[in-house]
This record gives C-alpha cells, structure tokens and sequence, in this order.
C-alpha cells in the first residue's frame, strides 16, 4: 500500500489492515483448538452437525463427536448388498453426498487447515516438537511427486472395497476398510477417555489383520507426525475427494502472479511442502491437492496482494508487507 | 532550497587524492546542483564527506568481513558477531588500477574493487578485512577471487549455482550457505546459536522496513525526493553501522512523510518517471542517476544491487531453530534474485514489468558496464519485455570513466524529450 492512500481510511479498509495484519498463528491456534473442542467434546453439549462433515470428526467417539465424519457411512452405504445397492434406496447415498459436499464447499479444504481435529492434533505435535527443539523432516522433490499418490489410491480402495464386500467378495469383517486403518478411530475417542479402539480383534483372520494394521498405521502416525509437519494429511483419502470436488468452493486461494518475486517465502512456511505457491506464476486458484488451506502462506507473503484467500470472490485475508512486517517483528521478540 | 554540506570547522587540511577528488567532486554535485534536498540526507551526505573524501577510518565491531557481492548473508556476519563490509567499488581511480589486473573490456566494478584492494591506503579506509567472501557469481567475479588471494587477503569462495530454479540448486545453495556459516566460525571464533542469529536477522529486518518504507515514498507522483539520493543511501549500507544506518533512514521517512502531507514536489509534475536496472551504480560512479535527473527526469525505483535488489526481499521463517533460519536465508537471498549470472531471467523481466506499474513508470534506463556480458546479452529480452507493455528502454553500455559524458549527456535528454513528447500526446 502507497502511504498516500493510508491518510485516508475508510472503515472497511480499517477492518481489511487490521484482518490482514493479525497475529496470524496466533489466531488459527484458537480457531483449531475451538474446533476440536466442538468435534470431540461437542456431543456433551448436544452438539450434532450430522453424518456427512467433511472432515475427520470421528464416528467411533461415541459419547463426545459433534458430527460425524462422512467417510464413516459413506463406506457402510457402498457396502451394502448390491441388491439394496443398485435400487432406490441408494437415492439416499446421492442425497448424502451433496450434503457432504454441500458442507465441503462453505470452507473447501479449510476444514483441513482449521477444524479437522486430527490435523489440529498434528499441528500439536509439531508444537511440541518444536519446543523440544528437534527439525523437522522434508521430502525429496522425488519422493514427494511419488507419495501424493497415494491418497488417491486410498481414496479409490475406501470406495472399491465396501463395493466389494457388498457384491460378497471381502468378508464383512473389513468393513468400513479406512476406518479401520484411520488412525482418528484409535485416538480421538482417547481424549474423552475411550481406550476401546486399542484392541485386536481376533474373531477372524480379517479382522485381526484389519485392527493390526490400524494399530500399525496409528503408530506410524504418531511417529510421523512427530518428525514430519501435517504427515497424514499427505496420504489421507479425504483430502484426496475434497480436490476432486473443489472447483465450486467458496473459500479459494488465488495468486497474483504479476506480484509475486518468486522469494519462496511462502513455500518455506508451507506444511504440505507445496512448491508450486511459490514457483507457478500462471495459475491464480492455486489451491493444489495437498494443500490443507491453512493460509500459513499468505501470511508469510511480504508482496502486497500477492497471495490472498476469498471467499465468493471477496478477498477476505491478502498478503501485505505490513502484515508480513508486523508478524515477522513479534516473532522477533526474543 | 539548497542545503549546503558543512565542513567540519577546524579540521586540518587534508591532501586530496585523486580518488576523493573524485568523490568531492560528484558529492558536491550532488548536494550544491540540485534543489530541495531533504534535510535529512545531510547524515548521509557529511558521511560520504567524511568516509570517501576525508578519508576517516570506519570502526567496526568484531572481525571484519569483506563482500564482494549481495548474495553473502549479512546475518549470518552479524550473529557471530562479526561486521560485513560491501567492497564493490565506484572508482574510476581504483577502475584503472584494477585495469592491471582483468582484460582491456571488463566489468568496471570488478576492476575497481580489485583496484581499491590493491592499493596502499585505499579510500574508504575500511581496514584489512579478516576474510572476504566471494560468492561465485559471474566469470569475472569468479576469477577475481584467486587475484585478491595474491594480494595477500584470505578469501572464501561462497559456492552459488548459477540455475535457480531447480530444486537442486536450491539445495546445492543451502548447503553453501551452511558450509558458510561454518567457515565463519573459524573465522570469528564465535558458534552460530539460534539466540545471536534471531537477533541478527531482527536487525537485518528492520534495515529492509526502513528501506521499504522509503521505497513506498517513491511511488508518489510528482516525487518526493530525487533518486541520485536513494543511490547515496543505498550506497551507506555497504559500510556504515547499521543501527545508525536505520536511524537515519527512519528520519529520512519522517521528513518523506511530511512532505507528502505538505503536497512537496521535489520534480516537476510531468517529469518523465525512470526505473533504474542494470550494472549498479556505486559512488562516486552516480553518473547515470545524475545526468537523468540533471536533464529533467527522476529516478523514481531501481533494479539494482546496490539498492533495491540489497534491501527488498525479506526473510520468512517458519520454525524458530537454527536449521530453518539458516535455510529461510538461504532462500531469501537465491530464490527472489533477479541477478543476470543466472540461466533464466524471467524473474527480472516480471519484476521489472511490476515495478514500471506499480510507480507510474515512463522510461526505463538500463545500465550496462562494458565487460558486463550477462546484463549485455539480458538486454533485448529485457527491451522486449517492457516494449510489449508500451514502455520505452534506453540502453546505455559505459564504464566509469567520465569521458562519455557529453555524448551520454545527448542520448539521455533525448530520451527524455521523446518521453515527455509522448506523454504531451497522450494528455
């Protein structure tokens, strides 16, 4: 912004430089501590948003969840027999996917950067990585370009399989497949004291194999998330279905590249290790697949508009080099 | 009205060389030819006075780092305690000492810098550095290292890639960087922690608001200060303290600041506007800047590294440890750079386009020092560039001697005519 125009402010542009200029991490630490508190404590206040959220609020925290996330019956509709499947009463499948995705375009992946308990629980144990004062691991371009495929692998099997258990293929004892393996079902019920989810089950082969792999696939999370920024946000099927629907969403990140110096500044701060933010001048939605839309990015940007996220097109919060000055000196601060 | 530099009374005599005469003779030019210098510039003008014509040594804390180039981080000098030192030199006395040393057609900057090393009692007095780095930027740069070795100065080569945009490079550099940081602690006997760096790079960013703040003053239309100015303050980064340096930017601000709620026109209203690019301009070699502004224009931004390339771009980091810091600054200084050493110049292209836009541009002046193959060969894809945006280059190839002036001088109020003929037009 040119100092002529800031001797005359109008009140909205008053209400757009203090937006702008907040203390950023600051206020998406409460925002996300907000949100867990309503999706995993939520029920003890009678709080129900549905089955069909789009994110990891999980079904298997009985007593607490505020809403359900829609992977969870999503998965029990697919399985059921294909008889039942292929008659009217799948219409019910059609309805409960628009109202998934209904939710999913009111904040667009935002609901990963935001709400999503788990990747709020992730983003804690960064923090206390961080405070210990251990780095943090990246990937190689190479393995990257590799592993970005895999949560639409996962995607494509959490569909498939419950097809399959219905047509009788797969035993029913690995139904819902990605629940199983999710490691939300073993930890969110942790915190309002449900340990129930830490069991093999060994009723069958399948199933013992199916919890194991969870028990497996939740150690991996706690170990990876520990030394890897958002880890599972990179393979989870969610995130995958989110980009496939993401062109309507209302919450958008676009990029000016004209603006943009190319600094990297915006890749560095970047969780999910997105290199195009900082190198793709063409594209302006520039959301990619793996992006959680935590906007970390257009915080840390010091060219003004550069970097912005709107919502139905209105720029709600822009890079500015005054934000970037007044973030970058607090945290100066020694 | 013109502020006149005051000499500090009582001061002995001092036997000019030719260098200072040199120096004395653009810094009067710059303070007693033009009107309405700010006030506040009389901190940087008594400065150059003192450092480039009196020939007053310059302190410094801890050991002393010569640079012979942006790309070696200041913040790395500065948290082990030691203080960097810009010596890309301005000189056409020290340019024909260095002349020994490099090809009849080689960049003036370099010659100079090797000049001034050369020398015995170089202006300004920095004192022997106790390492100098040299990042490998260009063939000429690069090859200078191994001379300035000779001459007896301990030298560290800071290894830079010359592709900047592949993820390989990225890494080569900050592995560099890393290896840099190491070096210095032999050097400075102090360790790298994430208290000193944090601290460095405070101070660091608090010099690049000052000087964005002053940056911003510039889109102001008419101007509110001249570029030859700018250049100067600029320039006092390469070696003055910095705290001091911030201080007397901020009051330079201040003053900018007043002016513009005074509605003050330091040019005329239909001035042609200028964007500066190119070989930097180092004092005493101010001679473009000047003869634009001189003829009528003014300098409103550059695309320099001696000004806007040094200060602009700022440091991101997300995690406060020491390997994200060092990395952040690794970054910071390849990844936005607009230097011509590199393969690609499409980030100069654009930044230049953003530039020209965001100050109301009318010209653009590219500088090129003979010798300076890379700026040679970037310059009609830079015209093309601009030209498509219905923005007129002038390209200009010279060196630091001062015999080019009269037909500089003819080529430059030209421009500058056709400039104001086309904005005539257009009104």
């Amino acid at each position: 912004m040119t100092p002529s125009k800031s001797a005359c402010i109008t009140p909205l542009q008053a209400v757009r430089d203090a937006v702008n200029q907040v203390d950023f991490n600051r206020f998406r630490f409460w925002f996300q501590a907000i949100g867990f508190v309503l999706f995993v404590y939520g029920g003890y206040l009678a709080i129900d948003l549905g089955s069909r959220l789009p994110f990891f609020s999980c079904g298997y925290n009985q007593e607490g969840r505020g809403g359900v996330c829609y992977l969870l019956p999503l998965q029990h509709q697919l399985g059921r027999s294909w008889p039942t499947l292929f008659s009217a009463a799948s219409l019910a499948i059609l309805t409960g996917f628009l109202v998934f995705a209904a939710w999913f375009i009111v904040l667009n992946k935002g609901w990963c950067g935001f709400i999503c308990p788990l990747g709020t629980l992730q983003d804690w144990i960064t923090a206390l990585r961080r405070r210990l004062g251990i780095r943090y691991a990246r990937y190689s371009q190479g393995q990257f370009a590799q592993l970005t495929r895999i949560k639409y692998i996962l995607l494509a099997l959490t569909i498939l399989i419950p097809l399959g258990i219905g047509g009788g293929w797969f035993s029913r004892d690995m139904s819902p497949p990605f629940c199983l393996i999710c490691p939300a079902r073993m930890i969110l019920p942790i915190f309002t004291g449900d340990f129930s989810q830490f069991t093999i089950d060994f009723s069958s082969k399948t199933a013992m194999f199916m919890t194991a792999l969870g028990m497996a696939v939740t150690g991996l999370f706690l170990i990876g998330s520990f030394v890897k920024k958002r880890f599972f946000c990179f393979f989870c099927p969610m995130s995958a279905l989110h980009y496939l629907i993401s062109r309507p969403a209302l919450l958008k990140l676009k990029k000016d590249g004209d603006k943009c110096t190319r600094c990297g500044d915006c890749y560095r701060v970047c969780d999910m290790e997105i290199k195009e933010i900082a190198d793709d001048i063409k594209t302006t939605d520039i959301m990619t697949d793996d992006c959680t839309l935590c906007l970390k990015c257009v915080a840390s940007c010091p060219e003004p508009g550069a970097l912005k996220a709107t919502f139905v097109g209105i720029p709600i919060f822009e890079s500015t080099e005054a934000g970037f000055i007044k973030r970058m000196t607090r945290e100066h601060a020694p | 009205m013109t502020t006149i530099p005051i000499h500090p009374a009582g001061k002995p005599a001092y036997n000019l060389s030719r260098q200072a005469r040199e120096a004395e003779i653009v810094l009067d030019h710059i303070t007693d030819d033009f009107d309405g210098n700010p006030a506040a510039m009389q901190y940087f003008y008594d400065l150059f006075r003192r450092v480039y014509i009196q020939g007053e040594a310059l302190a410094h804390e801890g050991k002393l780092i010569g640079t012979t180039c942006i790309q070696a981080p200041d913040e790395l000098i500065y948290a082990m305690g030691g203080t960097p030192v810009r010596l890309c030199n301005g000189s056409y006395h020290y340019d024909q000492i260095g002349a020994d040393f490099m090809p009849a057609k080689s960049c003036s900057l370099v010659k100079a810098t090797l000049g001034m090393l050369h020398a015995d009692n170089p202006i300004p007095r920095i004192g022997k550095p106790d390492l100098i780095v040299n990042p490998t930027t260009c063939d000429q740069k690069k090859k200078a290292s191994a001379m300035i070795e000779d001459m007896g100065y301990a030298v560290y080569d800071l290894e830079m890639p010359n592709v900047k945009d592949s993820e390989e490079a990225r890494l080569y550099w900050q592995r560099s960087v890393r290896q840099f940081a190491q070096k210095l602690r032999q050097v400075t006997g102090r360790k790298l922690t994430k208290k000193n760096l944090k601290a460095a790079m405070a101070r660091t960013s608090r010099a690049q608001a000052a000087f964005r703040t002053l940056h911003n003053f510039r889109k102001a239309s008419p101007a509110l200060m001249l570029g030859k100015d700018v250049f100067l303050v600029t320039n006092a980064f390469f070696f003055d303290d910095i705290e001091r340096w911030i201080a007397a930017v901020e009051k330079l601000n201040a003053e900018l600041a007043q002016r513009q709620a005074d509605g003050y026109q330091a040019a005329q209203r239909r001035a042609p506007r200028i964007l500066f690019t190119g070989s930097p301009p180092v004092f005493p070699n101010l001679k473009l800047p000047l003869l634009i502004e001189e003829a009528g224009g003014v300098v409103v931004a550059d695309e320099t590294c001696s000004a806007n390339r040094m200060l602009y771009d700022m440091t991101a980091v997300d995690e406060w440890l020491l390997h994200d810091m060092v990395d952040g600054l690794a970054d910071k200084y390849l990844k936005p750079c607009t230097c011509p050493i590199f393969t690609r110049n499409d980030d100069r292209r654009r930044r230049l386009l953003e530039l020209a836009a965001s100050f109301g541009v009318d010209g653009v002046v590219y500088q090129a020092f003979a010798g300076c193959q890379v700026y040679e060969m970037e310059q009609k894809s830079v015209a093309a560039a601009l030209n498509a945006k219905g923005i007129a280059m002038l390209y200009i190839e010279t060196d630091y001697s001062p015999d080019d002036h009269g037909q500089l001088t003819t080529r430059i109020e030209a421009f500058l005519e056709s400039i104001k003929t086309r904005k005539r037009k257009r009104a």
